[in-house]
């Protein structure tokens, strides 16, 4: 996926998206299946969150977890019975990802990476229902709900998930089908005011929303509690990785957790810039930052140290490159979600 | 293609340099290099009565992809500068000759401008990337 295409433009692709639609190749996302008798039961002890609390037929966010609680990788957890579980994990993850459940798999139970086999194709924003029954779809789904349809000879996965904050959908098809059901997408999005959008714009829209992007908000360094990923971890489940060093965090309080800050002054954040008190001390770090097009304002997330004692509504200052950008500490999301 | 006015002078930097009847000058980037940062959404501008040398950095353009430094392309004193920027940075990109100015200065030396390539040679190095 380009970063932006030819003819759009980040704030061009992010706007197509908040107010009518857009439409992605994610296909660098990772694809794996898990497979046989009881899947879901052995996948449930070894991921965070808690799959008791969905069932067939829809998907989760969830996380890979090292013993130590640090985050392999962030992922969708797709349950399609008790026997099968469809995961997407970040692309340069999979490969980790797989290994780690495969090396403790059980007999009988298989972990096969579909990494190169399947496409995934995302359409997002208010007008992504009337793209998807435009190209014949059902678009008739739950938030996080997803279903196995044939369309066209071929069997597609479509499902009510994606990364943008708007209604939208994920759509896992065939590597060799993909290229057709993109432009056919492409072309009822545009019908609506859509357009294709790029990684650019992926990136402003989750950003806008406080989601998370592993490798800068989570990672193997930041655990979950730190990360703002508390909510994706089954606490009350016997089994899954990084259990009891979670725990153990959880009791004691994370030592610095994840902020949104939205800029108050003229400046943009990016990720790796220091965050400063009132009094001019380091307090923390950003992790990911941009200009959002929505507010027009820098936005950004950042790890900050809980012994500064930073609350909502306190002000703090991320250096760019020696020039003070005032912050006010903020509730994320930046903007409103329509997930629902 | 990108655009390349006739009458105006440039920098291997990628900046144009309009030369004013009152004997002061206008700068800009082009848009050629308009093209190649994406969407504007940030300028930091010199403020007027600052004095630079020539290749000094003056300020900072950043786009949602990239920053890119702003250079002095002759030396001389800061007069004014595009405030219009701070609301509407896009026009660096609607407007990049035009609304998209960004400081207007008063050259130490004019015979500077000399050194400075003409729209042909610009052309040239835009064409090359």
């Amino acid at each position: 996926m380009p970063i932006q295409y030819a003819d759009g433009g980040v704030v061009a692709e992010h706007t197509a998206v908040r107010e009518a639609v857009g439409v992605f190749d994610v296909s660098h996302l990772g694809k794996a299946t898990v497979a046989g008798a009881g899947a879901s039961d052995f996948v449930n002890a070894c991921l965070t969150n808690d799959l008791g609390r969905i069932g067939p037929g829809q998907a989760q966010y969830t996380l890979c977890c090292a013993e130590d609680g640090g985050v392999v990788d962030d992922l969708i957890a797709y349950l399609v019975n008790d026997d099968e579980v469809f995961l997407v994990p970040n692309a340069a993850n999979t490969a980790e990802v797989a290994d780690r459940l495969r090396r403790v798999a059980p007999d009988g139970i298989s972990v096969t990476d579909q990494h190169t086999d399947l496409a995934v194709l995302a359409v997002q924003g208010p007008r992504s229902r009337a793209v998807l029954e435009a190209t014949g779809l059902p678009a008739d789904l739950d938030y996080m709900a997803f279903v196995d349809v044939e369309h066209g000879g071929r069997r597609l996965r479509i499902c009510r998930t994606g990364y943008t904050g708007e209604h939208g959908y994920e759509l896992v098809v065939d590597s060799d089908g993909a290229s057709d059901l993109f432009e056919a997408l492409l072309a009822a999005a545009g019908e609506e005011g859509g357009r294709a959008c790029g990684l650019g714009a992926r990136d402003t829209l989750r950003t806008e929303m406080g989601y998370p992007l592993h490798g800068q908000d989570l990672s193997r360094e930041i655990s979950p509690l730190q990360g703002g990923a508390r909510w994706a971890v089954g606490w009350r489940k016997d089994a899954f990785w990084g259990r009891e060093a979670l725990l153990g965090e959880k009791a004691e309080g994370p030592r610095r957790r994840l902020r949104a800050l939205r800029a108050t002054g003229r400046g943009i954040p990016r990720s790796g810039m220091p965050v400063l008190d009132g009094q001019g001390a380091v307090i923390g770090r950003t992790t990911s930052g941009t200009f959002s097009p929505s507010l027009r304002v820098g936005i950004a997330l950042a790890l900050v140290d809980s012994a500064a004692g930073v609350d909502l509504g306190a002000e703090v200052v991320v250096d760019v490159r020696g020039r003070p950008l005032p912050c006010e500490v903020v509730k994320p999301p930046f903007v409103p979600s329509h997930v629902r | 293609m990108s655009a390349v006015p006739e009458e105006l002078r440039y920098t291997q930097e990628h900046e144009w340099v309009a030369i004013q009847e009152s004997g002061t000058v206008r700068i800009g980037i082009t848009d050629y290099a308009q093209r190649q940062l994406g969407d504007v959404v940030f300028t930091q501008l010199p403020e007027p009565g600052q004095r630079f040398a020539t290749g000094d950095t003056i300020g900072e353009v950043e786009s949602t992809k990239s920053v890119s430094e702003i250079y002095m392309p002759l030396a001389g004193e800061v007069l004014t500068r595009n405030t219009g920027l701070e609301d509407q940075p896009e026009s660096l990109n609607e407007d990049p000759y035009g609304d998209g100015w960004m400081i207007e200065v008063r050259p130490d030396d004019p015979s500077e401008l000399e050194g400075l390539l003409d729209a042909g040679e610009y052309a040239k190095l835009a064409d090359n990337g």
